[in-house]
Parts: structure tokens; sequence; C-alpha cells
């Protein structure tokens, strides 16, 4: 409501129905016409219509489906309420996915921040040939998915694989690449970081490049050594990319699939069945869309917990 | 409110009905383009999940099919992956886009039963006087429920035994038998790896539930009640049994004397078990009969092919089949799903079966194919290439070797192929069977409850 100046000097019956009118008058300046009713719709209209149909829908229909059991084509029959839930967050086999998903994830972060940070500061010292490896750097970004899992999985082949070969020649036991539960963890573990690494290393470089070199000027007159100049002066600085860089691929490796798929398939005894691709097995292996349902509901909390999470504490620390 | 309604009326209607058409055209134009028939012929829409050079083979038989009479156009799709072709076919039931005659593998079978979905092609064949008799018993007792036959055996193969025969001669050892024991590949496997100085692994096994179930066909064991589904629809599931013990305990020893070697499970498993073969560091795998052209195109060496093993003391029941078959939607007039059994006919005959398996390894289900020019070339070619014929003509059905008739096979593989796992992997095998049995049959209770049976 707009306040009329004018309004306080004169009586009070006057002022009163003055105001009203003022009111009324501002209501309507405030309110759409029916023009403006017309664009807002036309504007408005198609992407609802959009988001309604591919979006909203959908997410509805998941909901419902979760809370039902699903007959052999998909149709819901029996209502069991939260029963879904309820089984899966009591089985022991999906509190192992979950478990490997966190681990999966945790460590795919950690290690792709870890050595994009230091690729990309080495990558940023001026030396002869830099240009040479800062394309190399980046080369991973340029690997599509089932490339990187093709050409890993001949590396990890355990008869005629590169690293069989070098441990055979240097008399070491056979590591069961992707047989072993534990090793095959860390064999997906190395080819996501490998495949991610292109594009945090190129983010971060750029990020890196960015710094003022004023600060490091300054920095080197007061006799501060490069170590303290890259906690003290490189981190800070960029902190707000490492904040963008941690949550993409932290929110990737939630979502990551297609090298599971085609690495693991979730094996060998679940080690790698993450929660993504339990999701896919369950509604499109084993026409469970029930169960499925509920996962991905199930997903969908955890993924959104994680980004509050990280937007809440590591915010507070990003210095923009 | 009214102005509202005259503004929705007005407006957004036509807006949306624009919106709806545009995506309705774009679909009817994106699924218009491969249906078509040629004028005067009736299209049958074909969905299979045939891909390389078996898609080839098939592409071939169906052009000849078009060609050969001038009623009905059938139209071949290719639709990725057995597992995802399920629920495509299942979820596209009754829409335009459906297919009028698909190809769905083994463990689908009581799903695309309950489903009823599909018009069991008995009825074709009563009506046409169809003889069945010269079309694999065992094969076709895999796809029939209550001695009504359910869809057509297609592509079929069986688990066999490859061994690599020259090098078994190289180092001096006796070849296992046609029907060989347990033991007899351990003694094989132990024998290659201990005289070629620990060069050559002597045998694997993939970690597979299919394999693990022919173990039990071959044993006369059945997985489920009911006949293995066969005599009603299963409630109880007993993988922790006797017999599966003893071929569990069967690998686990050839684990321990280091001969065995382990690739995991899935097609990067079979790939790699088969270069390894080639490369001469495996003597033996089972596996599909199916890989036999990739087993001899290339190789060197002369390869050697025997049964499906079985445990010492008992005679071999005989394995069950693997593949796929045909099945007729019931979506579709009377008329197309006549001309989609006329091809089921055509693919069934003696030369079309005997140039399928030439092409590409799946065995020939007619047994006049055996007298085919072709298959006669090949058996002069590759002799070993007659064994898993042989295999599938000598097993008399029976329950325990037609397939496990139950919805849900697919998890109950896995379940298996987990319980596989820990076992290679060292674990305890009453364990392991005993969780994935809990697995297994929560999931039928469950799926039963669900399908209200």
């Amino acid at each position: 409501m707009l306040k009329s100046p004018a309004s306080d000097s004169t009586s009070a019956p006057i002022n009163r129905a003055e105001t009203k009118a003022k009111i009324e008058a501002s209501e309507k300046a405030f309110s759409l016409n029916a023009k403006d009713k017309y664009y807002a719709l036309l504007f408005l209209g198609p992407s609802l219509l959009i988001l309604g149909i591919f979006i909203f829908y959908p997410m509805f229909k998941t909901l419902y489906l979760s809370l039902f059991l699903t007959n052999t084509v998909g149709k819901p029959t029996v209502f069991v309420g939260l029963s879904n839930y309820i089984n899966l967050l009591t089985s022991a086999d999906y509190l192992n996915s979950l478990a490997v998903t966190m681990v999966y994830v945790l460590a795919v972060t950690a290690l792709t921040i870890a050595l994009g940070l230091l690729l990309a500061s080495l990558a940023s010292k001026k030396i002869a040939g830099i240009g040479f490896f800062r394309t190399l750097f980046s080369s991973t970004m340029g690997v599509s998915v089932s490339v990187a899992a093709i050409f890993w999985l001949f590396i990890f082949n355990p008869s005629t694989g590169f690293l069989s070969l070098i441990s055979t020649w240097l008399h070491l036991p056979a590591i069961g690449w992707l047989t072993d539960p534990t090793w095959a963890m860390v064999a997906v573990i190395i080819t996501t970081v490998w495949m991610n690494l292109g594009f945090t290393f190129l983010i971060l470089f750029g990020a890196i490049q960015s710094v003022p070199t004023t600060l490091y000027e300054a920095a080197s007159i007061e006799g501060a050594s490069s170590r303290f100049q890259f906690f003290h002066i490189t981190i800070p600085s960029i902190s707000p990319t490492l904040f963008f860089v941690s949550i993409v691929t932290l929110i990737d490796g939630f979502k990551s699939f297609g090298l599971i798929d085609l690495m693991t398939k979730g094996g060998p005894t679940n080690a790698t069945n993450m929660l993504v691709y339990r999701i896919y097995k369950d509604a499109f292996y084993s026409g469970n869309f029930a169960q499925a349902s509920a996962e991905a509901l199930i997903l969908t909390v955890i993924i959104a917990l994680f980004t509050l999470l990280q937007f809440k504490v590591l915010e507070k620390r990003v210095n923009y | 409110m009214v102005k509202i309604w005259d503004f929705i009326k007005n407006h957004l209607i036509p807006i949306i009905a624009v919106v709806v058409v545009a995506i309705g055209v774009a679909f009817v134009g994106a699924s218009h383009k491969e249906t078509t028939a040629k004028a005067g012929r009736t299209p049958i829409v074909f969905w299979h999940e045939m891909g390389g050079p078996a898609e080839q083979a098939l592409d071939k038989m169906v052009d000849n099919f078009n060609q050969s009479q001038s009623k009905y156009e059938v139209i071949p799709q290719y639709e990725g992956a057995y597992d995802e072709a399920v629920q495509k076919i299942i979820q596209s039931h009754g829409t335009s886009a459906s297919p009028a005659l698909f190809q769905s593998f083994d463990i689908s079978t009581a799903q695309m039963m309950h489903s009823k979905y599909t018009t069991p092609v008995q009825k074709f064949i009563d009506e046409d006087h169809y003889d069945t008799s010269d079309i694999s018993p065992v094969a076709r007792s895999f796809y029939s429920n209550k001695g009504q036959q359910l869809a057509m055996p297609f592509n079929t193969s069986q688990p066999v035994l490859y061994y690599n025969a020259t090098l078994l001669k190289k180092y001096g050892i006796t070849p296992p038998s046609k029907s060989p024991s347990y033991s007899e590949i351990s003694r094989v496997a132990k024998e290659l790896y201990e005289k070629s100085h620990h060069k050559v692994k002597g045998m694997t096994m993939e970690i597979y539930g299919w394999l693990l179930e022919e173990a039990l066909a071959n044993d006369k064991t059945k997985l489920i009640n009911n006949g293995d589904g066969h005599q009603g629809n299963p409630t109880k599931i007993n993988v922790n049994n006797p017999n599966t013990v003893k071929f569990l305990k069967w690998i686990r020893t050839n684990i321990k004397s280091g001969d065995f070697v382990n690739y995991g499970s899935g097609a990067s498993a079979e790939t790699n078990e088969i270069a390894a073969f080639l490369a001469d560091k495996l003597g033996i795998f089972v596996q599909s009969s199916a890989y036999i052209g990739q087993l001899t195109t290339g190789n060197k060496n002369k390869l050697g092919i025997s049964y499906f093993p079985h445990p010492d003391g008992t005679k071999a029941n005989g394995v069950g089949i693997g593949g796929a078959a045909l099945w007729i939607s019931n979506d579709k007039p009377e008329k197309v799903q006549k001309g989609a059994f006329e091809f089921i006919k055509y693919a069934e005959s003696a030369k079309n079966q005997a140039n399928w398996q030439v092409a590409t390894g799946y065995l020939a289900l007619n047994k006049n194919s055996q007298k085919q020019k072709a298959l006669q070339n090949l058996y002069k070619k590759i002799p070993a290439a007659r064994v898993p014929g042989e295999q599938l003509a000598s097993a008399k059905p029976n329950n325990a070797n037609s397939g496990i008739l139950m919805e849900g096979m697919q998890l109950t593989r896995e379940l298996e192929e987990t319980a596989m796992e820990t076992v290679y992997n060292g674990g305890n095998i009453d364990g392991a069977l005993t969780t994935a049995n809990k697995a297994m049959n929560a999931n039928l209770t469950t799926t039963n409850r669900a399908d209200k049976k």
C-alpha cells in the first residue's frame, strides 16, 4: 500500500473514504488486468504444461506406486502403505547399497578434488611446454563413459590386461580387479576419478589463473613460502569454485550409472551395487516398479540432504 | 470466476491443444515411419533382440519370408538386450506401437504367461494342424504349460563344455569323455595346470545363474516346487539343496588347487574367458553353444566340445535350453496374428533352422535340419560342432530340465549369482545359499501376493 503524505492533514471521515479509494487504486495498480493475465498464462502455460507432464506427474506417480505392490505388468494391485520403505530400510542388502554408495561418492569427490587441485596448481607454473600438459590433463573431458569403461576393462583384464602383465613381471600376486569385491570398488573409483579429472582440472585451473598476481607478489615480498601462498592465497581465492566443483562431483557420483553397468553390473557380491543402479535393476530387470519407486524417493531425499548440508556448511567457509 | 473461465476457454485451451497436437504428431510421425507395409500386404511388426551377425541372419530370413508370399510383410525391429526388452514389450502392450510378434528370452516365460498379453501359439497349431513333432521336444517343453504351447522356441542354445584339444595333446593329457563327470573335468584341469608349469589355467565357470540352474537340471533336481512350476504356480524355492552344494563344492575344490580362474560375471566375463581361451591361457570353460562360431574363426587350435558335466555316480539328466522364443501379441487383429504364425512356421522349417545354426551357432530345432547340406558342410569343417546338437537331441524332457516356470527369474538369477560370487571369493557355501534362499522366497511371496495368486 502506498501512503499519501496529504492524508494525515485531512479530517477523519474524508480521510477514511480517501484512504479506501487510494487503497483500491493502489491494489488496482499492482493487480493484473485481463490482458496481463493473458500474457502471464501465455508465457507460463507451455512450461507449466511440460513441467506437469514430465516432472510433476511422474513424481506423484512414483510416490503413488511406492505405496503399492505391482503385478506382472507393472500395475499397482495391493496397497501396502509404507511397508516397501520399511522392508528396504531393514534389508541388509539395501543398507549395503547405501553404504557402498556413500564410500564411492565420498572417495570419488575427495580424490577428484585433491588430484584436480594438484594438477591445476602444477599446470599454472610458467615453464616451457606447459601448454602440452594443460591439454593432456584436460583430455579426459572428451572421453565418453563407454569408451572410458572399455579402456579400463582392458587394463583390468585378469589374463591379458596391462596391470596383470605388470604384476606378473614384478612377481606380485595377481589382483582380481573386477572379481574381488574390495578391488572392484577400487577399480570403479579409479575409473570415475580418471574420467572426472579433465573437467575438474579445467575449472580449477581457470579459477587459479584468475587469482590476481599482485597478491602473490605482495606475499613474496613479505617472504611467504610458496606452500603458505597456496594455502592462504590460492585456496581462499578459489573457494567458490571448489564449492561448485564439490557439489557437481558429489551429485554426479550419486547418479553414476553407465560405468557401473559396463564394468561390474553391480557385482561382485553387490560390492558396487549403487543406489541408482539398483533402481534400474529393480524396475527394468525385475519389473518390481513399486520397490524401485520407493528406492527412487529415498535417493531423492538423500541427495537433497547432501546438497542442503553442503550449502549450509561449506557456504560459511567460502570466501566470495 | 467467469472471466477466468472465459480466458481458459478462449485462450488457454487452444494453446494446450496446439501443443498436445504438435507433440502427438511428432510421436505418430516417428512411429509411423517404420511400421508401414507395401500396398496390399498386412504389416507384422516383429520385435527382436538379436544383434551382430545374428541380426543379419535374421533380417535375411525375414526378407526371404517376405519374398516367398504376398499376403504379409514382416517388419523386424531390433530392441536391445533381452532383459530390457521384456519391460518394453509389456509396457507398450495395447498401444499402436506394440509389436504383433516378438522374441522374448527363456526366463521371461512365466512373466509373459501371467501377463495374459499373448495368444498361446497352441491355438494356431491346432487350427493349422501344424505338426510340431519335428521340433526338439526339450525346447518345446520349455515354453509350454500343462500341455499347451505358449510360444515357439526360436534361437536355442545349450551350455556345453569347451576344451583346447591341441593343448591337451601337447601335454599328453587324455581329453574328457563325451559326457564327463565333475571329477573327470577336475583331473583334466589339474593336469593341464601342473604340466604347463602353471602357464595355462585349467578351467573356469562363469558366475552365471543359468549355469547353476543347468547343473541342477543335469542332476535331475528341481529348484522350485510344483515341478519347477510346470504343475502349478510355485510357492517355495529350495536353492540350498545337497546338489547345489555338490556343484559349488566341485568348483571350490578347483579354486583351492589353483587351476581355476574366476572371470566374474556378465558380458565382460564372457569376453575375458574367450580371449584367454584363444590365447592358450585357459584350457576348459563351460558356456553357451552359441559361442561356437566365435571360438572357431581365428582359432589356430583344435576345438574340443563335450556335454555339460554331471556329478560323479549319477547319469546326466540332460540340460535344459537357453535362448528365446517367438510370441504372438493378442492386441492385434486375428489376420495379423495369423500372419505372425505363418512367419513362425517359416522360421522353424528344416532349411531355415539349418542356415540359422550355420550363421549364428544357435542350435537347429528341426530334426530334419541335420540332413540339410548347410549343416552337413559345417560338421565336415568343424566335427565338434555336432556335439551340442547331439546333446539337445539326447535330452528327454522332464520337469527338471524344462526350465523354471516362475515369475521373477531375473531377480532369482541375480541372487544365485551373488551366492556364487560369495563362494568363489572364499565364503561359506551353506551361508551363501541360506541368504540367497531367504531372499528368493521373500521375493516369491511378494510376487504371488501382488499377482493375487
